[in-house]
C-alpha cells in the first residue's frame, strides 16, 4: 500500500446554483519520499485534491489513506492533531500572520506540541537557518520580500518536522528568481529530508523537480508525458 | 501553550484608533455604571445610618419643605417627659434649596450641649471649646467641607447667615457630613424673622427601638388639638420619604446604565466581528496549521476581554477619581446623599465588563472557529 492513497475518491460541491465535481472516482497513491507533482488548469480540482490529502476537507465518496490512517474515520480533532503532527502546508500566497514576526510566525504550529521554550526555539532557528533566513527571524512579513516570505512560509511548514509537505501553486506569486529558490529548495527537503511532498501547479516548467507528475483534468487525473522528472 | 495572549495584544495593537474607541466606549458606559452605582450605594449608607431604629423625626402636620414646618421649641420639653423618651433634639433647619440638588447648603442649629451628646460626630480638626463659646462658631460636616475646601478658621457666608467654621467633624452618620451644625438661637435669629422660640423638627431618642410606633402615636395625639399639630415618623421612613424621588431617579438612571452596557456589548461585537472577518485567511491557516476551533474561540474571546477589560480599567479609575475628589452630593429637603465607592461596586463593574466581553465575543469567535477552510483556499 502507498505511503499515502485515495481511492476512488469523488468530491463534489455547490458553487451558486451549480454542483461542481472537481474529483470525480480519483484513484490514486504516493509512496514515501516521493515529490508527486499535480498539474492541472485553474479550476481543476487540484486544490481540493491537496484539502483532501492534508486533511482539512474529507471526500463524499471513497477513501483517502496517509500514512495508515484513513481520514475520513478521525473525528474532527483527531483530525486536527493528526494535521498538526503530519502535514506541513505551503500556501501560494504565503499568509504569514502580519501582526508576528518571522520567527513567530515559523513558531506558530509548535504551540500546539508539548516543547518548552527552549526547544521551540531550537526548532525555529533551525527551520529558518534550512530556509536561508536566519537572519531575518525579527523582521516582520511587510519587511520582507516576496521570495522570502514565501521561505518563511516553508520554514513554518517543516518546523513540527511533519512527514508531508503539501505545496499550493508555492511559486505562483514569485518572480523567476525567488520560484526556482523555493522549488530548489522543496527538493532539497525532499531529496535531504525525506518528506513526502505534494505540490499542485499549473507551471509546467515547475513541475520537473518532481519525481512523479500526474495531470487532472475534468475530474480525472491521468500521467503527463511531456514533463521530465528528477530521477 | 497557543499563544492565547500575544496574538490577541498584536492584533489590538495594529489598529490602535478602532481599539482606542472602542476602549472608550466602554470606558464611557462602565464609567457611567459605576457613577449611578456608586449613587445607590450612598442612598443605601444614608438609609442605614446609625441610630435611625431608635430614632423618631417630629414635623409639623402637612409640611411640604423643612423650610415650612415650625414647631414650638417648648414641646421638646414635653415630650422628654412621655415614657421610653431618652432625649430630645430640637433642631432648626435652613437649606439653599428644598429640592433635589448637587450642592445644597443644610445649616442645622441645635442646643450644643444636647447636639454633642446626642450625634455620633466626631470632630478630625478645629476647636470644639471654640464652638461652645462662640454663637457663631459652626462644625461642618466633612463631605460639605471638602466640597466646598473649608478649613477650622475660614469664615462661611451664604445668604443673610454667615458663621466662623469651628471645627469639622467626621460622622458615623453619612446624612451629617453634608451638614453645618450651628447653635439653635444662632440660626432662629439669622433664618427669618420673628421665629425665635421656633424649630424645625424634634429629634426624639428611644430608649427602646421597640416603642418607636407607640411614642410617635403619643407625641401626634398630645399636638393634636394645639397650635402646630405634629407628624411623627421613624427616622428610616422619614429619610425613604425624603429620599424617595431619588430612588425613583436612580431607579431610571440604573435601567439606563444597563442599556449603556447592552449598547456596549453591540459596539464590541461589532469591533471584533469587524477584526474577525478582516481575518479570515490567517484562521484558515490556523486551523490548517492543526489548530482547533476552540483554540480560535480562545483567542477572539481573549482580545475581547483584553479590550473589554483596558475599556472598563479607564471607566472605573475615572469614576474613582471623579467619586473621590469630587465629593459630589445630591441632597433632597436636606438629606444629603452622597457618592460612594466599595471594593465590592469595582468587583461587580469588572464582573459585568467580563459578562459583557464573553457575550460579545460570542458570534465572532465562533465565526472564527467555522472558518471554512476547504472554501477559503479552494480555487486552483
Amino acid at each position: 500500500m502507498s505511503f499515502i492513497t485515495l481511492d476512488r475518491v469523488t468530491k463534489r460541491y455547490v458553487k451558486g446554483d451549480h454542483e461542481l465535481t472537481p474529483l470525480k472516482d480519483v484513484t490514486v497513491g504516493i509512496d514515501e519520499g516521493a515529490f508527486f507533482v499535480l498539474l492541472g488548469p485553474s479550476g481543476s480540482g487540484k486544490t481540493t485534491l491537496l484539502n483532501l490529502v492534508a486533511g482539512i476537507d474529507r471526500p463524499d465518496e471513497g477513501t483517502v489513506t496517509v500514512a495508515g490512517h484513513d481520514l475520513g474515520a478521525l473525528s474532527a480533532r483527531a483530525l486536527s492533531s493528526w494535521r498538526a503532527e503530519h502535514v506541513g502546508y505551503v500556501f501560494q500566497q504565503h499568509h504569514l500572520v502580519p501582526v508576528l514576526t518571522a520567527y513567530e510566525n515559523v513558531e506558530l504550529p509548535l504551540h500546539l506540541f508539548p516543547l518548552d521554550r527552549r526547544e521551540r526555539h531550537e526548532r525555529v532557528a533551525l527551520a529558518l537557518d534550512l530556509v536561508g533566513l536566519a537572519d531575518r527571524a525579527s523582521h516582520h512579513p511587510r519587511e520582507l520580500s516576496g521570495g522570502q516570505e514565501q521561505r518563511v512560509a516553508i520554514a513554518r511548514a517543516i518546523v513540527a518536522d511533519p512527514p508531508i509537505l503539501v505545496a499550493d501553486e508555492p511559486t505562483g506569486d514569485l518572480d523567476h528568481e525567488a520560484a526556482a529558490a523555493t522549488l530548489d529548495l522543496l527538493a532539497r527537503l525532499n531529496r535531504e529530508r525525506g518528506k513526502t511532498i505534494c505540490m499542485v501547479t499549473h507551471d509546467r516548467s515547475a513541475a520537473s523537480v518532481g519525481t512523479r507528475v500526474l495531470e487532472l483534468r475534468k475530474g480525472a487525473l491521468r500521467e503527463t508525458g511531456d514533463v521530465e522528472v528528477s530521477p | 501553550m497557543i499563544p492565547v495572549l500575544t496574538l490577541p495584544l498584536r492584533h489590538l495593537r495594529r489598529r490602535p484608533a478602532r481599539t482606542v474607541l472602542t476602549a472608550l466606549g466602554v470606558a464611557a458606559a462602565i464609567f457611567l455604571f459605576v457613577s449611578v452605582e456608586s449613587l445607590g450605594l450612598g442612598l443605601q449608607r444614608a438609609l442605614s445610618s446609625g441610630d435611625a431604629a431608635r430614632t423618631l423625626v417630629v414635623y409639623r402636620e402637612n409640611r411640604y419643605c423643612p423650610q415650612t414646618s415650625f414647631l414650638p421649641e417648648r414641646y421638646a420639653g414635653r415630650v422628654a417627659e412621655i415614657d421610653g423618651v431618652e432625649s430630645v433634639l430640637p433642631v432648626k433647619v435652613h437649606l439653599s434649596d428644598c429640592r433635589a440638588s448637587l450642592d445644597v447648603v443644610a445649616f442645622q442649629g441645635a442646643p450644643v450641649d444636647t447636639l454633642l451628646r446626642t450625634r455620633p460626630i466626631e470632630l478630625v480638626a478645629g476647636d470644639l471649646d471654640r464652638f461652645r463659646r462662640e454663637p457663631d462658631a459652626a462644625l461642618v460636616g466633612r463631605a460639605f467641607a471638602n466640597r466646598r475646601g473649608l478649613a477650622p478658621g475660614d469664615r462661611f457666608r451664604f445668604g443673610e447667615i454667615t458663621v466662623d467654621v469651628a471645627g469639622i467633624f467626621a460622622s458615623d452618620d453619612p446624612v451629617d457630613e453634608g451638614l453645618l451644625l450651628t447653635h439653635l438661637e444662632f440660626l432662629q435669629r439669622a433664618a427669618g424673622v420673628d421665629r425665635l422660640g421656633t424649630v424645625t423638627q424634634l429629634e426624639v431618642k428611644l430608649a427602646d427601638a421597640g416603642d418607636g410606633r407607640r411614642v410617635a402615636e403619643e407625641i401626634d395625639r398630645m399636638f393634636a388639638t394645639a397650635e402646630a399639630p405634629t407628624s411623627t415618623r421613624p427616622r428610616l421612613e422619614f429619610l425613604e420619604g425624603a429620599t424617595a424621588e431619588l430612588a425613583e431617579l436612580l431607579r431610571f438612571a440604573r435601567a439606563f446604565g444597563r442599556i449603556c452596557v447592552l449598547v456596549v456589548v453591540v459596539l464590541i461585537a461589532n469591533t471584533v466581528l469587524l477584526s474577525v472577518q478582516e481575518r479570515g485567511r490567517e484562521f484558515g491557516v490556523h486551523l490548517t496549521l492543526g489548530y482547533r476551533g476552540a483554540h480560535l474561540v480562545a483567542m477572539v474571546t481573549v482580545e475581547t476581554l483584553l479590550l473589554t477589560l483596558a475599556g472598563a480599567a479607564v471607566g472605573v479609575a475615572a469614576a474613582v477619581v471623579v467619586v473621590s475628589t469630587s465629593h459630589a452630593a445630591l441632597a433632597v429637603e436636606g438629606v444629603s446623599v452622597g457618592f460612594a465607592l466599595s471594593a465590592g461596586e469595582v468587583a461587580r463593574a469588572v464582573g459585568i465588563a467580563v459578562v459583557a466581553a464573553v457575550a460579545a465575543a460570542a458570534v465572532p469567535a465562533l465565526r472564527a472557529a467555522r472558518t471554512d477552510v476547504h472554501r477559503l483556499f479552494r480555487g486552483a
